[in-house]
C-alpha cells in the first residue's frame, strides 16, 4: 500500500519533466533553427555553395568603418550611462528606500513609453526649427546644432538606454549589508577607502549586467541613428537593415550579423571572465568579516 | 551640504528624463505645426488622433499582440520552470541557456533570424508571426522570474497534497500556484512591457498591412512627425502614470494585509480592462471588414504621400473591394519586399527600371488590356517611353512621371541656380538635402561630371562616389519625402526633389522655386503592374481601371501635383498656368534627360557598395 503511494509520487514527478518539453520544442524551432539558418545563409553564395566572402565582406571601407564607428559610440553611450546611473544609485541608497517603492518607479517610467517615441522626442526637441533652438532665439543667443552628428545618437542612446543601467546598479548596491560597510569604518578607513575596498567591488556585477544591456543595444540600434543621425551615419545595424530591407542581400546581412554575434560573445566572455574575478573579491570581502 | 547636492542630482536626472515628455504633452496642444512657435491651445490633434482609423487600429493591434504573447508566454514559462525542477541539473542549465539567448542576442539578430525561418517554412507574415515573435523572446522573461522561486519551493506542501489524495492538478492549484503567484505576475508585466516597447524585432516579422504603433511610427517619422502623434505619446503617457498610481498609491492608503489582496485585485481589473479592450477593437476591425469587403480584398503598395486618400475611400465604395495599403519609400525597399514574398501585395507602382528588374525576375504579370479601358486616357507618348522598360507595353500602365531637380528657398539662395554644382557649394553647408536613395544621389554626381545616369563605368562611379563624400560634410540629412515638409518649413535652403512637389511646396510656401540643372537630369515614370502571384487580379485590374479614369486621375492630379501621363485628365484641368506649366508637362525635347535602366545584379553590386561607401564616410 505504501509502496503503491510512493511509487504513485514518483511516476507523478516524472510525469512532471514533461511539462517542459512544449518550451524545449519551441526554443528549438524560434530560436536555435533560426540562428542556424542565419549561420548558414553567411556562409553560402547564392547558389548555396560555402564561401567567408559575406563575412570578410567587413572588411570593405564602407563597413568596417560602421563597424568600428557603432563600437565607439556604444562605449561613449555605456560610459555615460554609467557615470550618470553610479551617482544616482550611491544617492537612491542612503535614501533606504523600500525595494518597489515609488522613487525607483519613477526612474524606470519612461521606459514604459514607447521607444520610438522617446527617440522621437529628441528629434522633436533637436532640430534645425525644434524646441531649444525656438526657447534659443527667444533669449537671443546662439542656436545649437546637433542634430545629425553623432553627438545627437549618443544622446538618444543614453536618453533610451539609461533606465537599463540605473536598475541593476541600484540593486547591487541596495543589497550591500550596511554591517560590512560599518565594520570598515570601524577597522579605521576613510569614506573613499571603504567605498574602492567594499562598495565599489561589491557593485561589480550590478555594473556588469548594467553595461551589458546598455552596450548591447546601443551597438545593435539602427532606429536611434536613422532618426536622430538623418540617414547620414551608418551604424553596423543600418547596414544590416540595409541588406535586408533594400539592398535584399540576405548572404551578405546575414555575414555582417556573424560579425555582430562574434562581438556578442565576445561582451558575454569578457563579462564571465569579469563576474568570476569579482566573485572571488566578494567571497575575501565576505570572508574577512568572518 | 551633502544632502543638497544629492538632491540636485537627483533632479537633474529627473528632468533629464522627463523634461522631453513634458515638451511633448505641451506640443500635443500647439496650434501651430511648427515646433518652435506656440500658436494656441488647441484639442484639435486630439480629434484627428481619435478619427485616425490607422493610428487607432494599430493601437488594437499593439495591444492585442502584447496581451496574447503576455499570456501565452507566461503559461509556457511557468509551466517550464515547474518541469525543469525535477529535470536532471545538466538539462536545467542546457534548457535554461538556450532559453537566455533572445535576451542576449542583438535584437536585430533575433529579428533577421525569424524571418529567414518565417521565408523558410512559406509562412505568410502577419499577425501570426509577430504573435510568435513575440512569445519567443517574452518566455525568457517569465522564467527569469519564476525560475528562483520555483527552485526554493518546498516540494513537500505539493507530496503531502498528493499523499493526502489529491489530483495532482488540484495539488498544484492549492500548494505550488499560491506560492508562485507574485512571480508570475511581476514576469507576466515585464513580458508585456518588452512586447509593447518592441520595434525592431516586429519591424523584421511583420507582414503586409498590419502595423503595430512602433512600426508606424518609425514609417510616420520618415515622412515627416505629425502633431497627431505627440497627442498618442501625451495619452500613452497619462495612462502609464494612472496605472502606476493605481498599483502604487491606493494600496498604500489601505491596510497592510487587505492592501496585498487589492493590489491583486487592480492588477486583475487592469488585465480585464485591456483585455475586453483588445478584443472589442478586434471584433469591430473584423466587423468592418466583413460588411466593406464584401468583393474581397486588394492589396496596393504605393510611394508615401502619392495619392489622394479620398480616391482609396471612393474605390472601397464603389467596388466593394477592402483595399489595404502600404507605402514604400525608395524602389529598393519595395523590390525587397516583393521578392521575399511576391504574394504579399496585389498592385504595387514601381518606377521604370525597376520595372524592368521586376520583369527579368519574373515578378509581375501580363495586365489584362480588356480589363483595363481607362487605359486608353493614357497619352500615346507616355506608352512609347514605356517601351524602353516594358517592351510591347505588357506589364506596366504609367500612373506618374516626371524629373529630378533641385527646390530652393529665394531667401536663403539669391544667386541664380542653373547647375547641380550649387549642391557642393559650402555657402550652403547645412542646408543642403539629399535623396537618401542609391540611384538619385549618384546619377546627380556622375550627370554633374558629365557621364551618363546608367555608366558602368568604374572610374566614372569611383569618381561620383569621391564627390558625393566630399560633399557630406555640406549634407544635412539624406531624406526620402521629408524633404517636401523640411522645404516648406525653412528648414534647408537647397533640396533634391521630384518635380511632382514642386506646385505643391511652392502653393505652401511661395519662397520656394524648382529648377532642373542644365547639364540634364532623370526622367522617370512610375506606372501600376500586377504582381505575379497575386491571390487578387481581378480586384487589381480593376484598381488600375479605376485610376486610369479621367475623372480620378483628375482628382489626384490636384492632390498630389505629380504629371499625370493621363490627357483626358490634363484636358479636365482649369487653371491653364498649371495644365501648361513648363514644371508639370516640360517640354522634353528641350531638356537634356535620361531614364534609368535596370543594369543587372553584378552592376547594382557595384552601385550599392558605392553608396554604402558613401553613406558610411565621415
Amino acid at each position: 500500500m505504501n509502496l503503491n503511494r510512493q511509487n504513485k509520487i514518483h511516476n507523478g514527478k516524472k510525469k512532471m519533466i514533461w511539462l517542459s518539453t512544449p518550451y524545449i520544442g519551441w526554443s528549438l524551432l524560434f530560436v536555435v533553427i533560426p540562428l542556424c539558418m542565419v549561420l548558414y545563409y553567411g556562409l553560402t553564395t547564392d547558389t548555396w555553395d560555402f564561401t567567408i566572402a559575406n563575412v570578410v565582406h567587413i572588411t570593405e571601407p564602407g563597413y568596417m568603418k560602421a563597424l568600428i564607428r557603432s563600437v565607439e559610440l556604444a562605449i561613449i553611450a555605456t560610459v555615460v550611462c554609467f557615470i550618470m546611473a553610479y551617482p544616482l544609485g550611491m544617492i537612491l541608497r542612503s535614501m533606504h528606500l523600500s525595494r518597489n517603492g515609488f522613487i525607483i518607479t519613477l526612474f524606470i517610467l519612461p521606459m514604459w513609453m514607447n521607444f520610438l517615441l522617446r527617440t522621437l522626442t529628441w528629434m522633436t526637441l533637436l532640430e534645425g526649427s525644434g524646441v531649444i533652438n525656438g526657447i534659443l532665439n527667444v533669449l537671443h543667443l546662439p542656436n545649437i546644432h546637433i542634430i545629425n552628428t553623432p553627438a545627437a545618437i549618443v544622446l538618444g542612446m543614453v536618453y533610451n538606454y539609461l533606465p537599463f543601467m540605473i536598475l541593476p546598479i541600484y540593486t547591487a548596491l541596495s543589497n550591500i549589508d550596511e554591517d560590512l560597510l560599518n565594520a570598515s569604518r570601524d577597522l579605521g578607513a576613510g569614506e573613499l577607502q571603504t567605498f574602492m575596498k567594499v562598495t565599489f567591488p561589491l557593485s561589480l556585477p550590478g555594473i556588469g549586467s548594467g553595461v551589458t544591456m546598455v552596450f548591447i543595444p546601443a551597438l545593435t540600434t539602427f532606429a536611434i541613428s536613422s532618426m536622430l543621425g538623418g540617414s547620414k551615419i551608418m551604424l553596423i545595424g543600418n547596414v544590416i537593415e540595409q541588406e535586408f530591407t533594400s539592398l535584399y542581400d540576405w548572404h551578405l546581412g546575414s555575414g555582417i550579423s556573424i560579425i555582430l554575434m562574434i562581438v556578442i560573445i565576445i561582451n558575454m566572455m569578457l563579462n564571465i571572465a569579469f563576474d568570476a574575478k569579482e566573485e572571488r573579491q566578494a567571497k575575501s570581502i565576505k570572508g574577512g568579516r568572518r | 551640504m551633502k544632502k543638497i547636492f544629492s538632491r540636485c542630482y537627483m533632479a537633474f536626472i529627473f528632468i533629464f528624463m522627463y523634461a522631453p515628455i513634458l515638451t511633448l504633452i505641451v506640443l500635443s496642444f500647439n496650434a501651430s505645426k511648427s515646433r518652435a512657435k506656440w500658436g494656441g491651445f488647441t484639442m484639435k490633434w486630439y480629434m484627428q488622433l481619435f478619427q485616425d482609423e490607422s493610428i487607432m487600429g494599430t493601437l488594437w493591434n499593439t495591444l492585442s499582440i502584447a496581451i496574447l504573447a503576455t499570456i501565452i508566454s507566461t503559461v509556457i514559462g511557468t509551466v517550464t520552470c515547474i518541469g525543469l525542477m525535477y529535470a536532471n541539473k545538466r538539462t536545467r542549465a542546457v534548457v535554461m541557456n538556450i532559453a537566455n539567448i533572445p535576451m542576449i542576442n542583438a535584437d536585430i539578430v533575433t529579428g533577421i533570424s525569424l524571418m529567414l525561418l518565417f521565408q523558410a517554412m512559406h509562412i505568410t507574415t502577419g499577425f501570426g508571426t509577430i504573435l510568435m515573435a513575440h512569445i519567443t523572446f517574452d518566455i525568457p522573461f517569465v522564467m527569469l522570474s519564476v525560475m528562483p522561486r520555483v527552485k526554493t519551493l518546498n516540494q513537500n506542501t505539493y507530496e503531502a497534497a498528493l499523499d493526502l489524495g489529491a489530483t495532482p492538478l488540484y495539488a498544484f492549484r492549492k500548494a505550488v500556484l499560491p506560492e508562485l503567484w507574485p512571480v508570475i505576475i511581476a514576469g507576466g508585466l515585464m513580458a508585456f512591457t518588452m512586447s509593447i516597447d518592441d520595434f525592431i524585432i516586429t519591424y523584421f516579422t511583420k507582414g503586409s498591412g498590419y502595423e503595430t504603433l512602433s512600426t508606424l511610427i518609425y514609417s510616420e517619422v520618415k515622412r515627416g512627425i505629425q502633431p497627431e502623434i505627440y497627442a498618442l505619446s501625451a495619452i500613452i503617457f497619462i495612462t502609464v502614470i494612472l496605472l502606476l498610481i493605481m498599483v502604487n498609491v491606493i494600496p498604500k492608503i489601505r491596510s497592510d494585509r487587505k492592501a496585498k489582496r487589492s493590489t491583486r485585485k487592480v492588477i486583475a481589473a487592469v488585465l480585464v480592462i485591456c483585455l475586453s479592450v483588445a478584443s472589442a477593437g478586434t471584433l469591430t476591425g473584423c466587423g468592418k471588414k466583413t460588411s466593406s469587403g464584401k468583393n474581397g480584398k486588394l492589396y496596393v503598395y504605393n510611394w508615401g504621400e502619392y495619392i489622394d486618400p479620398d480616391l482609396i475611400d471612393q474605390f472601397e465604395e464603389e467596388t466593394g473591394i477592402d483595399v489595404v495599403y502600404d507605402m514604400f519609400e525608395t524602389n529598393e525597399v519595395m523590390y525587397a519586399k516583393m521578392a521575399q514574398d511576391s504574394s504579399s501585395y496585389d498592385v504595387i507602382c514601381p518606377s521604370d527600371y525597376m520595372i524592368n528588374k521586376m520583369i527579368q525576375n519574373d515578378l509581375v504579370q501580363e495586365i489584362d488590356y480588356s480589363q483595363v479601358p481607362n487605359a486608353s486616357n493614357i497619352g500615346e507618348s507616355y506608352w512609347k517611353s514605356s517601351e524602353t522598360f516594358d517592351p510591347g507595353n505588357k506589364y506596366a500602365v504609367p500612373y506618374c512621371w516626371g524629373t529630378v531637380g533641385i527646390l530652393y528657398n529665394k531667401k536663403m539662395v539669391t544667386e541664380e541656380v542653373n547647375s547641380w554644382d550649387i549642391l557642393w557649394d559650402e555657402k550652403y553647408s547645412g542646408q543642403i538635402l539629399m535623396q537618401d536613395s542609391v540611384r538619385d544621389a549618384l546619377m546627380i554626381a556622375l550627370i554633374k561630371n558629365g557621364y551618363s545616369c546608367n555608366t558602368t563605368d568604374d572610374s566614372a562611379l569611383e569618381e561620383a562616389a569621391q564627390d558625393l563624400i566630399d560633399q557630406k560634410p555640406l549634407v544635412q540629412a539624406y531624406v526620402v519625402d521629408q524633404v517636401r515638409d523640411k522645404m516648406i518649413g525653412n528648414e534647408a535652403a537647397l533640396g533634391v526633389i521630384y518635380s511632382g512637389e514642386a506646385i505643391y511646396t511652392k502653393q505652401e510656401n511661395p519662397d520656394l522655386e524648382y529648377v532642373v540643372p542644365d547639364e540634364g537630369t532623370n526622367v522617370w515614370i512610375d506606372s501600376w503592374v500586377i504582381s505575379k502571384n497575386s491571390k487578387n487580379v481581378e480586384n487589381a485590374h480593376k484598381w488600375i481601371n479605376f485610376m486610369c479614369r479621367a475623372d480620378v486621375a483628375y482628382k489626384n492630379f490636384e492632390y498630389i501635383t505629380y504629371s499625370t501621363p493621363n490627357e483626358a485628365a490634363r484636358e479636365m484641368i482649369e487653371d491653364d498656368a498649371i495644365k501648361n506649366s513648363p514644371i508639370a508637362f516640360p517640354d522634353l525635347s528641350k531638356m537634356k534627360t535620361e531614364a534609368y535602366q535596370y543594369l543587372g545584379t553584378d552592376v547594382e553590386r557595384v552601385y550599392n557598395d558605392k553608396w554604402m561607401e558613401v553613406k558610411s564616410a565621415d
